[in-house]
């Protein structure tokens, strides 16, 4: 069973349809990560999903229940990492640690028998009692994590929860994410990283304008495009139109096209070196064709026309 | 019930980790108090004030006991012995005070003057004192009379006697211009009052507006706490910062300014905690209906300085037009200070103050129930 499910998920704020029809599942042992540019409707999602706004139409299930129907039950079962660094910059590691633990409805010893054993695992135990404000950028994105595991919680929201961090911080905070998949954490990552989506998560729902476009694992996104493999031309095309080129659009799906560039991937599965020579006889003079991997960038470049990182 | 005190607990050590609160909540309110106080001295001592006096009472027979009700019934401040250095007059009644009365003998009674006690309050203790012993006389002499000549009286009959409705009493009053608070006695509980209403408006404004900003409110609310579990944290938390300032001002009164604070403690505590309430729901309202940090300060320190200059903070409102008295009635300030004039400066006792108590207690519930309408995460 799903731990988190949610059924065509729809909000509206003014003009402007911020997330439309969205479901997706998220089990245990999962990281689902939910892909998408600014203002795409991640946070919107992660907002309806943890209470803190009524969907106009849609329902949230958090393990089995509908959300409305016991909001309190399900909170206990969530645990809520919010893309700004929502703690008490003035209190202390530990302070804040054990403030939220006791929020999350520990015990005042629990939550001080838990904070000693997160602080540990954020190796943080020797700046426990320095004020959070004195924390590099890092540590308080990793506070801000540990602010919601207190209550070793079965499924896990993070949203957009390395924003801002350096390379190697970043690092670490993934490391941790994934050690707590391994517990059986369900957990839903809402990240406008590529690189983050395509390492960490097991499935990966794409979301724009507020539809979610597709999902899938990488590898079935990477079908999508045809194959496992992408074709980069680099030739003028300024004057150039596929859609005059004889069967072209029967042997290749053209994935982005710029006055420089042509990206484009084999319909079907055929061999590779037939397709780089049909693509060398096009009429326009190619300079450099290269072959790679197709990249969740290219999914996107496929579904919204752009690239993500515009 | 756990989560509200949380709450206010770590707010409390919040709003106490910021250095500017110490100037707003100690040392601003203490330099106005001073300043003001000395400003506003009056010539005399406010009417009908009582000041504390300690009763050494070496009769260990019924009527030194009674003579203690008689002079209670006058309302009399007696001290408990620990305060003793406290006391503006001591009065001793001798050991053989039953003995001499039951032989028809007179006695003399011990009236001693306390260090740095002026002569009005001697002259407020001997009126009761003598007030006391009349009645006493009066009450010993219809016991006699119902005693058979020669006979003794006892206790139970004299207490009997003394359970009666007089027959005649004097119900004396202010005749003229009403009295006014002056001095400490003014100034304290106007700068307290002022300064808990600004400091529990802006405290409380600020905070709810940037843990708005940085989320902190949201966060709070994705655990499986509710709204009013979190608005009466709030509450909760701006009443103990209150407090912190009314245990600080009562003592520095006491002991430094030597207020006055009347011979029901009790009772001016419970006025200024439920103000308290009122100012922290007040506080978490303002920062409810508003967006910006910064314009709420400006709306607290305009709120919190009109109702001060309305409530009659500033001046006794005593001395001025009887429309401005009207006016302060629409203030929770208003209703507090008069509250707390009845109390330190005119000696009244709890009853006095039950009616502002119940208007405040109805402006507290009302602030409480919009903070609680409006709030947002």
């Amino acid at each position: 069973m799903s731990l988190l499910k949610v059924e065509r998920l729809s909000k509206t704020f003014g003009a402007t349809r911020a997330v439309d029809s969205v479901s997706f599942e998220v089990h245990p042992g999962e990281i689902y990560g939910l892909l998408g540019p600014n203002g795409a409707g991640k946070t919107t999602s992660i907002s309806m999903i943890s209470g803190l706004l009524k969907p106009d139409a849609g329902e949230v299930f958090v393990a089995g229940t509908a959300f409305w129907s016991a909001p309190q039950t399900a909170k206990r079962i969530m645990g809520v990492v919010p893309q700004e660094l929502a703690i008490y910059e003035e209190l202390s590691g530990r302070e804040n640690l054990e403030f939220w633990g006791r929020m999350a409805g520990l015990s005042a010893r629990d939550a001080k028998a838990r904070t000693t054993e997160l602080l540990a695992a954020l190796t943080l135990t020797d700046r426990a009692k320095d004020a959070v404000k004195n924390y590099s950028g890092g540590m308080k994105r990793r506070i801000n994590l540990g602010c919601a595991l207190l209550h070793r919680p079965k499924l896990l929201l993070l949203d957009e929860p390395t924003v801002g961090i350096d390379p190697q911080a970043r690092l670490n905070i993934l490391e941790f994410i994934r050690n707590l998949r391994a517990t059986g954490t369900a957990i839903l990552y809402t990240t406008h990283y590529l690189e983050e989506a395509e390492s960490l998560c097991q499935r990966i729902g794409i979301i724009d304008h507020g539809r979610l476009l597709a999902e899938g694992t990488l590898s079935e996104l990477q079908e999508r495009l045809g194959g496992d493999r992408v074709f980069v031309l680099e030739a003028d095309f300024k004057n150039a139109s596929p859609d005059a080129w004889a069967g072209f659009h029967d042997r290749f799906r053209v994935i982005q096209k710029s006055e420089q560039q042509l990206i484009v991937a084999a319909v079907g599965a055929r061999d590779p070196s037939d397709c780089l020579k049909e693509l060398l006889n096009l009429p326009v003079r190619v300079e450099n064709v290269s072959l790679k991997r197709p990249s969740l960038n290219d999914v996107f470049l496929q579904l919204t026309g752009r690239e993500l990182r515009e | 019930m756990k989560r509200i005190l949380d709450i206010g607990h770590t707010d409390l050590r919040l709003f106490l980790k910021h250095k500017s609160a110490y100037i707003w909540l100690f040392a601003m309110p203490l330099a106005f108090v001073y300043i003001m106080g000395f400003a506003n001295r009056g010539a005399g001592q406010p009417y009908n004030r009582t000041p504390p006096v300690l009763i050494e009472n070496a009769d260990t027979n019924f009527l030194g006991r009674i003579f203690l009700a008689e002079l209670s019934a006058q309302n009399l401040w007696v001290l408990d012995p620990t305060n003793r250095e406290t006391a503006a007059r001591v009065i001793r009644i001798p050991a053989n005070f039953t003995a001499n009365a039951r032989q028809y003998k007179p006695t003399q009674l011990q009236f001693l003057k306390g260090e740095d006690s002026g002569e009005a309050d001697t002259a407020l203790i001997e009126v009761r004192l003598v007030r006391a012993l009349i009645a006493m006389n009066g009450h010993l002499l219809e016991a006699a009379t119902q005693t058979n000549a020669g006979g003794t009286f006892a206790e139970a009959p004299l207490r009997a006697i003394m359970a009666r409705t007089n027959p005649v009493s004097l119900n004396a009053k202010f005749a003229g211009r009403k009295p006014v608070p002056s001095g400490f006695n003014f100034s304290l509980p106007g700068n307290l009052v002022m300064y808990l209403m600004m400091n529990l408006l802006i405290f409380g404004g600020n905070t709810i507006a940037a843990e708005r900003r940085n989320g902190v409110l949201k966060r709070l609310m994705v655990h499986p706490v509710t709204r009013l579990e979190l608005v009466m944290g709030k509450i909760y938390g701006l009443m103990l910062l209150g407090v912190v300032q009314i245990l600080f001002f009562l003592a520095v009164g006491k002991w430094l300014f030597h207020v006055n604070l009347g011979a029901n403690l009790p009772a001016v505590a419970l006025t200024l905690v439920v103000f308290a309430w009122v100012a922290g729901s007040l506080g978490v309202l303002v920062g409810s209906l508003s967006a910006a940090e910064d314009r709420v300060t400006g709306i607290c320190v305009l709120a919190s300085l009109l109702m001060a200059a309305l409530g009659g903070c500033w001046w006794p409102l005593e001395i001025g037009p009887p429309l401005m008295k009207t006016i302060s009635l629409g203030t929770p300030t208003g209703w507090a200070l008069q509250a707390l004039h009845q109390l330190i400066s005119f000696g009244s006792g709890f009853a006095a103050v039950l009616v502002p108590l119940a208007v405040l207690g109805a402006f507290g519930a009302v602030a409480n129930l919009l903070a609680a309408r409006f709030f947002r995460n």
